[in-house]
């Protein structure tokens, strides 16, 4: 008995409730990164390599506001957030040598 | 009927029927579905290895053509790698023993764990169905290199999404022994009081997650050139076949460790056992699993050294490759460490799990031999690699599985096996494996090619030699299984604890209770090897 | 002795089971297939980096094809969308069923007109020839081709996933209308939501790669 307590109290641990304004206030901040990203696509076409870096850069902004506060990531336990840093790295090294492997052949 | 003989019924008793197995959540029952189909797969890439062996008996046309030679070596290597050793440890005994080693009564996603046995049983349905039909099973080796895979008239479509389906049930056997071992440790057990066995399987685990999906989609362009005939492999229009090397070796070197790891876990719980004492620098294998499943992703380049890749990136990986053999190295001195000074009961599981550490060794070494840029680009597709990965592979991870086998028998079935027959059975084994395989690297060495059915006269005496260590073997395998389903029928009860394990495992009765424990397992104080009747302790 | 009696007087239950609910296991298990899929995406972008680096001036300009436009208006909704799935598990959270349902179907309303959208878009490159086998586009040069066919590949399957979390959320509302998703056990609605966000997320990096880098 006193171990199914420890188990359900575990359970009940309290969960982030996102309130409606943080909500909206993340998904206006995403429209203005689309916003300026489609803008500087259209004005900058001279500036190639720019372009690419500065696109995915916003990508990657884009993509940390939703897994931060969409994906409750800022609120979860470390564990999640040491998860994905993995799993980007990894994914990053991947990206990495192939192109390396390119770039000297 | 009273209360106190329900202890008795055991897992294979409360429910009768085959469906019962068929849609059993039980992680035991479907662990055995997996040994049954794991070994059914086993036994018929066994006998086409021997096949192959017999064409390889003497130079020419021996019992098959070039091209059934291409698809019985192609067959072979899907089978044995996609069904029966990358499933092999974990799904059967890691499924069977990780919920009863963490002291829980089954993995986190029951329904999961089966359908990941169903995903594998539609897979091989998949691979199997290449025999059937048009000009027969895919003949392109099993790594199925574009841009051969793309053109060749055989199965190569069903092949690969039957690799495909399997790929996506090895990642659900992951992820649901990934989030069983977070979630589900006995109250009590922390990460470091978990068997070593957990340990590897939670590294496995990681790799199945995380580099499964890579060769699922890969697999998927191949499938979509092929249907509709359009390139993005293929150089004649504009492909580059060598990413798809790339591709396709970012799962598939990981996946070697998806086969290793879980047999290093194996002979880290046979030998503490068998020792009678405590395991040395428990951390130190632990931790050395995540590193060789962490290191095991920067590697794939070494099977590309002579692919036309750049010669800045073949450097690169030949050092990083360098680096596996570290934590190998620590785990290997940390196993004959824990035998120095134990008790050594000598029983046919410890006599496994030694054969792992030699056949092992010696696939290591030749494993630095093929991780050199220099030496590899000599020894680069000749008989020399498929020495070495039979030695990593079978005289590895297979010879743990046997160990497993024999170690966990009692446990699973409650019965035991003829010792004098195993010992026999192991001993014919052993002989056949290295009279199978060594020569092989001599071969390879002096230049003979892989994959040809085919070789020049002065090759002959050692194929000779290699083709008669294949019959040994069969023999011993033979014996073996036999030995088992003997003790399977009609050996003597075996206790609850027959060689003195300090496991959960070995806590509860054998077979296990449905819900595996009766009472509260109690951990071991000081560690899950701190044997209480040890001889001599590590402390200095 | 009957079977159930077997099974009933089995009084004992550890108190790890793996037969209990836990939403925490179940939470980390949508995570880490979010992991699997990421890679699968990842093998793609893999595949994009390496042909973009080997024919830059032809993907450059095939990817004068694409209309940024209707591509723009499809990241806005998909990123509305992903805001109302989000607020439907805050309206759960706090109670609100009704709220909840809603949200969750203007969720799979904005899935339908990303599809839509979407239909039309692939509609005008097939009527230009430009789907993978037809004739135009066997004339283009290679590396024009394997821009569209990575094109047709990468959007192609992130539509998939687009219905599969359009369905997953279809599922989740009905659980949610019979009580089986409620304030206490949200771990489903949740899930569904991981989900579409992670639909959202490869989006966003396919919205700049195909339309934006010019």
């Amino acid at each position: 008995m006193k171990n199914k307590e420890n188990i359900t109290s575990e359970n009940h641990e309290q969960e982030h409730v996102s309130s409606y304004s943080e909500l909206f206030g993340t998904w206006a901040a995403l429209i203005i990164l689309t916003g300026m990203t489609v803008f500087i696509s259209i004005s900058g076409a001279n500036l190639r390599t720019l372009t690419i870096a500065t696109a995915l850069l916003i990508a990657s902004v884009k993509a940390l506001v939703v897994g931060f506060y969409f994906m409750h990531l800022k609120f979860e336990t470390r564990l999640y957030r040491i998860m994905i840093i993995i799993v980007m790295a990894l994914f990053t090294f991947f990206l990495i040598m192939v192109i390396l492997d390119y770039l000297t052949r | 009927m009273t209360v106190a003989a329900l202890p008795q019924t055991n897992f294979f008793q409360i429910k009768k029927g085959i469906f019962s197995w068929l849609f059993t959540l039980d992680h035991k029952r479907i662990g055995l579905m997996y040994l049954y189909s794991v070994g059914l797969f086993f036994l018929v890439a066994a006998g086409l290895g021997v096949a192959m062996r017999l064409e390889l008996l003497n130079p020419g046309r021996d019992i098959m053509s070039p091209q059934t030679y291409n698809q019985v070596f192609t067959l072979h290597g899907v089978i044995m790698i996609f069904l029966f050793i990358i499933p092999s440890i974990p799904a059967v005994f890691g499924n069977f023993f990780l919920p009863l080693m963490l002291g829980t009564d089954d993995v986190a996603f029951p329904k999961i764990n089966l359908l990941s046995y169903w995903l594998y049983v539609l897979g091989a349905l998949f691979a199997l169905s290449t025999l059937m039909y048009g000009s027969g099973p895919a003949d392109t080796g099993w790594t199925f290199y574009a841009p051969y895979s793309v053109k060749t008239g055989t199965n190569v479509t069903m092949a690969v999404l039957a690799a495909f389906i399997l790929g996506f049930s090895s990642i659900l056997t992951g992820l649901n022994f990934i989030v069983t071992i977070h979630r589900l440790r006995t109250p009590g057990m922390g990460f470091n009081q978990m068997p070593l066995f957990a340990w590897s399987l939670y590294a496995t685990s990681w790799i199945q997650l995380l580099a499964t999906p890579v060769i699922g989609i890969t697999l998927l362009m191949i499938v979509a050139e092929r249907v509709f005939g359009i390139g993005l492999f293929d150089p004649a229009i504009g492909g580059d076949p060598i990413l798809y090397q790339h591709l396709f070796w970012i799962y598939s070197h990981p996946a070697v460790y998806i086969m290793a790891l879980p047999a290093m876990g194996i002979v880290s719980e046979i030998i503490p056992t068998f020792a009678q004492r405590t395991i040395f620098g428990y951390k130190a294998i632990a931790y050395s699993s995540m590193a060789i499943a962490f290191v095991g992703y920067f590697v794939w380049g070494h099977h590309m050294f002579t692919s036309g890749m750049s010669g800045p990136a073949a450097i690169i990986f030949s050092i990083l490759t360098f680096f596996v053999a570290i934590p190998t190295a620590i785990k290997v001195f940390n196993w004959v460490a824990t035998l120095y000074k134990g008790s050594i009961n000598i029983q046919v599981p410890l006599l496994f799990a030694l054969a792992f550490i030699f056949n092992f060794m010696i696939g290591g070494l030749t494993g630095l031999v093929l991780g050199a840029v220099a030496a590899d680009i000599h020894v680069h597709d000749t008989y020399f690699v498929v020495g070495h990965f039979h030695y990593v592979m079978f005289g590895g991870a297979g010879f743990a599985f046997f160990g497993a086998l024999h170690y966990w028998f009692p446990k699973i079935w409650g019965r035991m096996y003829n010792m004098r027959m195993a010992n026999i059975a192991f001993t014919i084994l052993f002989i056949g494996f290295n009279m199978l395989y060594f020569p092989m690297l001599i071969l390879g060495l002096e230049g003979m090619p892989r994959r040809y059915y085919d070789y020049l006269p002065e090759f002959h005496t050692l194929n000779v030699v290699s083709t008669v260590g294949s019959w040994v073997l069969a023999t011993g395998l033979l014996l073996m299984i036999g030995n088992l389903i003997a003790g399977y029928l009609k050996g003597k009860a075996a206790s609850a604890n027959p060689w003195n394990g300090i496991t959960l495992e070995w806590q509860t009765s054998s077979p296990p209770p449905l819900h595996n424990f009766d009472k509260m397992p109690e951990l071991t104080k000081g560690g899950p090897y701190n044997f209480p009747n040890a001889k001599s302790t590590h402390k200095k | 002795m009957t079977k159930t009696d077997l099974t009933m007087n089995h009084a004992f239950v550890l108190p790890n089971s793996g037969h209990k609910f836990d939403a925490k296991a179940s939470k980390m298990g949508m995570w880490l297939f979010l992991y699997t899929e990421l890679l699968l995406f990842g093998g793609l972008f893999i595949v994009y980096m390496a042909y973009r680096y080997l024919n830059q001036n032809a993907f450059l300009l095939a990817s004068f094809e694409l209309n940024v436009w209707m591509g723009t208006i499809n990241t806005i909704v998909l990123l509305t969308s992903s805001l109302t799935i989000a607020m439907s598990i805050t309206a759960l959270q706090k109670g609100d069923t009704r709220l909840s349902i809603i949200l969750a179907f203007s969720t799979i309303l904005a899935a339908l007109v990303f599809l839509v959208i979407k239909y039309f878009e692939w509609g005008a490159k097939f009527e230009h020839g430009l789907f993978p086998g037809m004739d135009h586009y066997n004339s283009l040069p290679y590396g024009e081709r394997l821009y569209f066919y990575l094109y047709f590949f990468m959007t192609g399957l992130h539509a998939l996933h687009v219905i599969v979390g359009g369905i997953f959320i279809g599922v989740v509302i009905r659980l949610i209308r019979k009580g089986r998703i409620n304030k206490n056990r949200i771990s489903l609605l949740e899930n569904s939501g991981l989900y579409w966000h992670l639909v959202d997320v490869i989006w966003i990096y396919l919205f700049p790669l195909f339309y934006l880098i010019h």
